[in-house]
């Protein structure tokens, strides 16, 4: 009830303000004129009488004051005061008020955005119904765990487990492909898809939003020719037709019957099968159709060829699927008497999507995190220069009787103000941001499609930008609340802020920000060294001047139906081959099956017939099925024994090994003229060629090299070398393929050099960014202890002029001026250190060859540090040792 | 800002005000102000400016009603009188206070 009296009654008052006033003024004057009449009354002199009647009733504004803080709503009104003046305030210094806000509203600006990549990247969950019960499943083998240690999944261990599981609700495999889609005569083109079972939509908990699902008996061979569309292919191939359910695609050169469309916020990731392939292409999935596995064509050993997804049942933890799941596993190793040991992995959906990234963005956000520190000790030296200029100010206000909370919600106000603004000015920042990092982004970036701007994002923008408010604003404040009203009235303000808090103050400040420089400069320098590393790895092929064409046979010409659909391949190998190098100045022509530096793919083993070895153990190499002249296209040098030559069609098995394989599995012997078992096949080296990263710049691989006419490929890569341009050679190119066979994809046509570049595309942008972050933080840094020096040698001037005039020679000044400097520098460097071992720690996985302590990198950012700190300090040292004495004294 | 020479518990002086109004009736400002002064015997350092925020605080909890009047020498002066709910909460806070004096003692007597 009180409550609500005082309130109301506050509340009335707030609205009839000067009238209150008046009568309150009127009431204390009343009250003196009553004390001065009794006080004559006793004898005193008029005059006595007025000073007994003020002192006895204490500070009249004060009492003023303390009555209306009592009487109002007290924030509203002070709020709008100190709003008022504090915009007041950076109208007169338009400077500071400028670089503060831009400062804050870059500073914010990217911290959203890159938090907002973040969020939609790592933090928001999938847009299926309960999302966190989604999992992925990956099978382990024991005998393989050095070689690979978590595989893709095999069908007949999924039906295992899909059979007797009860942790997993239900669960689906899958098998992601491109598929190739015609839309009238035009050429067809690869889309990315999925093959998946029945179950695969409820598992997500989705459903078409037109038409319907997958039904149990199209996951057959042969009643698989239905398709389901998402939202975006919809619009594409029927723009948007309600009665698209039912017509016709042209997939893989068959005719496929629409069944349903996926609505529009259904988003599944990109998921490759083996987590040592990397995918750099952004096409999001298009289509799905139906996965028809004959079982009985699989076999318990090998064929992890499947990925499989599940849904938890609720309740169930991560452990518990995990451990029932094993056990599942290891029971059907035991029923099935296979030679291998099974186990399995059960991954969260969204780490398995977004592992590879985490670590990396996570890092960016610190790094651009600590960037916004920076600048906001910067700020906070910057206000609290400000906040001693303006000592005097606040002791008179202080003597006029405001109160400690009101000077220092002041001072709040005023930082909370230029954070609004520079977070306004952020937001707009963050949304162009945005934009640039998406664009910048390398494509394979999951989830790259989802990032935007959202509520949680704004949120927090507005969080961020009163922490940086407080951060920049709070010890200023509470700094100018100490200063005793007497002592800032007596003597000039300068003297009284140079004391020996103010000192510590500012060296406490300088040397964070040099901490926090130091350690960017270390994660810096880190990540340039290790791509260094990465981009300058003895390669063993030659990139330049070789352009890149995939093909994609995946067509009923080439297709299983047909009748030697080998001979059709090779036959359309043969004369592609024959007709690029045809195109004026192209000077060598090749086909691999597979795409380079795309990470390892078409992994088997080997099998030494002298030196039998059990399956799991034997030695893994990737195979390419290439042409005769794949070597000398791309300068492999060779190491010993021959290329291959047209001649090996008639002596069927004769390969090429690279040295590491050569090295792996005849460790010390000569390996040419060497008999292996590879899928079943017998093999024979006919010749070594050096270890080339054709699949990683990171890491070589044992490969062997098999000639593509015994076994070539439905997806083709042509390379052909000339010193013509990939541009210019791109339209002949495209002309040879489809002369050959018009209705042949051609997914990817560019130069050997993009490839290699967007290979390390992930690894450049983050090089990239954090090596901006580093930049500014520099630069940061520099203005930082520039500022602040430049400050304190202003203070002491009138201390230089006297040690001038006292005989103090220039260099011994400028010698102080730096020592003085030095402190919070070398500090800063010590604590940057030590943050640095670490916070490097977990960058581990980021880098390629590189230690998180690496000595180099360390001095380098040290010698980077303590040059801008020299830099910045020596300018008002200088300054320091050239004042004019007379001048200086005269200043006061 | 000067310190407080009679820093007395906000509870105090209002119960003080409380029982000044009810002794002496309607009283203006400087009157209770003296009345307060003279009933502590001058041992109180009372700023008289303090009773200000007190009176206030006591209008919006709706116990004293301020209205202006004449003072016996004929000036213009603010008067205060007890309200109905005023007059019953004295008797509350009384028992408040004698209950937390009372307390205050024990403590002082233990600790001798």
């Amino acid at each position: 009830m009180d409550l609500i009296r005082i309130l109301w009654s506050r509340c009335t008052a707030f609205f009839s303000r000067p009238k209150l006033d008046d009568d309150l003024d009127a009431e204390l004057q009343s009250h003196i004129d009553l004390a001065v009449e009794e006080n004559l009354t006793l004898g005193m002199t008029p005059q006595d009488a007025r000073t007994t009647a003020l002192r006895e009733f204490g500070g009249v504004t004060q009492t003023k004051e303390r009555y209306r803080v009592q009487r109002g709503v007290p924030f509203p009104s002070t709020v709008w005061q100190d709003v008022r003046f504090a915009l007041r305030q950076m109208r007169r210094s338009p400077g500071f008020a400028l670089t503060a806000i831009l400062t804050l509203g870059l500073g914010i600006g990217a911290n959203t955005a890159i938090f907002s990549v973040v969020n939609s990247v790592l933090l928001k969950p999938f847009s299926f119904p309960d999302p966190g019960r989604l999992v992925v499943l990956r099978e382990k083998v024991q005998e393989l765990a050095k070689i690979a240690p978590i595989l893709p999944d095999n069908p007949r261990h999924y039906e295992n487990l899909k059979a007797h599981s009860k942790t997993i609700e239900d669960m689906a495999i899958l098998q992601p492909r491109g598929f190739s889609v015609a839309v009238g005569n035009d050429h067809p083109q690869i889309v990315k898809g999925l093959q998946v079972a029945p179950s695969f939509f409820s598992v997500l908990g989705m459903q078409p939003a037109i038409g319907r699902s997958f039904r149990p008996e199209e996951a057959t061979d042969g009643h698989d020719s239905e398709v389901i569309l998402t939202w975006a292919a919809w619009q594409r191939y029927f723009q948007g037709d309600p009665n698209a359910v039912g017509r016709t695609l042209h997939v893989d050169g068959g005719e496929s019957t629409v069944v349903g469309v996926l609505p529009k916020e259904f988003a599944f990731p990109t998921i490759d099968l083996m987590p040592v392939a990397r995918h750099f292409e952004a096409a999001p999935l298009e289509i799905f159709k139906p996965l028809a596995i004959d079982l009985s064509k699989s076999a318990d050993q090998g064929d992890y060829n499947y990925l499989v997804i599940g849904r938890m049942r609720p309740g169930v933890s991560l452990s518990q699927a995990q451990s029932e799941l094993q056990g599942l596993q290891q029971e059907y190793t035991l029923a099935t008497h296979l030679k291998s040991h099974l186990g399995i992995g059960v991954i969260p959906l969204m780490e398995e999507v977004t592992a590879s990234v985490s670590t990396g963005l996570w890092l960016l956000l610190a790094g651009i995190g600590a960037v916004l520190l920076i600048a906001c000790v910067n700020l906070a030296n910057l206000q609290l220069a400000r906040a001693v200029a303006r000592e005097r100010e606040s002791s008179i206000r202080s003597a006029l009787g405001a109160g400690r909370k009101r000077l220092l919600q002041l001072a709040l106000i005023e930082s909370l103000l230029l954070a609004a603004i520079g977070g306004t000015l952020g937001v707009l920042f963050a949304f162009a941001g945005v934009r640039i990092f998406v664009s910048a982004a390398p494509e394979g970036m999951p989830r790259l499609n989802e990032v935007g701007v959202s509520w949680l994002v704004l949120f927090f923008a507005a969080a961020l930008s009163v922490a940086t408010a407080l951060l920049f604003g709070l010890i200023p404040a509470l700094r100018s609340m100490r200063v005793e009203p007497q002592a800032a009235m007596q003597g000039t303000s300068t003297r009284v802020a140079n004391t020996r808090q103010g000192q510590l103050l500012r060296n406490v400040l300088v040397g964070t920000e040099v901490a926090c420089t130091l350690l960017l400069l270390v994660v810096t320098a880190l990540v340039v060294k290790s791509f260094a590393r990465v981009i300058t790895q003895q390669r063993n092929f030659d990139a330049d001047h070789v352009t890149l064409a995939e093909a994609d046979l995946f067509n009923s010409n080439y297709g299983q139906k047909v009748q030697n659909f080998d001979a059709a391949k090779n036959s359309f190998i043969d004369r592609t081959l024959t007709g690029l190098a045809q195109i004026p100045g192209v000077t060598s022509v090749a086909v691999t099956s597979e795409m380079p530096l795309a990470g390892e793919s078409w992994i088997d083993s080997v099998l030494r017939p002298d030196q039998p070895t059990p399956e799991g153990q034997r030695p893994l190499v990737n195979v390419r099925m290439v042409s005769a002249n794949y070597r000398s296209t791309l300068e492999i040098p060779l190491i010993a024994g021959r290329d291959l030559e047209l001649g090996d069609k008639s002596h069927p098995g004769n390969v090429l090994i690279s040295a590491q394989t050569a090295r792996t599995v005849w460790p010390g012997e000569d390996p040419i003229g060497k008999r292996f078992q590879l899928d079943s096949e017998m093999r024979t080296v006919i010749g070594v060629i050096g270890d080339a990263r054709v699949n990683d710049l990171k890491k070589t691989a044992s490969m062997v090299y098999e000639p593509y006419w015994e076994n070539p490929r439905w997806r083709l890569y042509f390379l052909v070398r000339s010193p013509l341009s990939s541009s210019a050679l791109a339209a002949s190119i495209r002309g040879v393929i489809w002369k050959v066979d018009p209705q042949v994809p051609i997914p990817a046509l560019k130069s050997f050099d993009d490839q290699v570049n967007d290979s390390v595309a992930t690894d450049r942008f983050q090089t990239l960014l954090l090596s901006s972050f580093g930049t500014a933080a520099l630069l940061l840094a520099l203005l930082g202890v520039y500022g602040v020096m430049t400050y304190s040698v202003s203070l002491r001037q009138q201390e230089f002029g006297i040690r001038i005039a006292l005989g103090s020679d220039r260099a011994g000044l400028t010698f102080l001026v730096m020592r003085q400097a030095a402190y919070p520098v070398v500090y800063g460097t010590v604590a940057g250190l030590a943050l640095s071992f670490v916070a490097t720690r977990w960058m581990r996985s980021l880098l390629f060859e590189t230690q998180p302590g690496d000595p180099v990198a360390i001095s380098v950012s040290i010698a980077l540090l303590l040059a801008a700190a020299i830099f910045a300090a020596i300018v008002p040292a200088r300054r320091a040792a050239s004042i004019d004495p007379m001048r200086a004294l005269r200043t006061e | 800002m000067g310190e407080n020479k009679s820093d007395v518990l906000q509870g105090t002086l209002d119960l003080m005000v409380l029982k000044t109004l009810e002794a002496m009736g309607p009283l203006h400002g400087y009157g209770i102000a003296r009345r307060i002064e003279q009933v502590s015997d001058n041992g109180l350092c009372l700023n008289q400016g303090t009773i200000y925020p007190a009176l206030l605080r006591l209008q919006q909890r709706g116990w004293i009603k301020a209205d202006w009047g004449l003072s016996e020498t004929r000036r213009r002066a603010k008067f205060y009188a007890l309200t109905r709910i005023g007059r019953k909460q004295i008797t509350q806070e009384t028992e408040n206070w004698e209950r937390v004096a009372g307390t205050m003692a024990r403590f002082l007597a233990s600790s001798n």
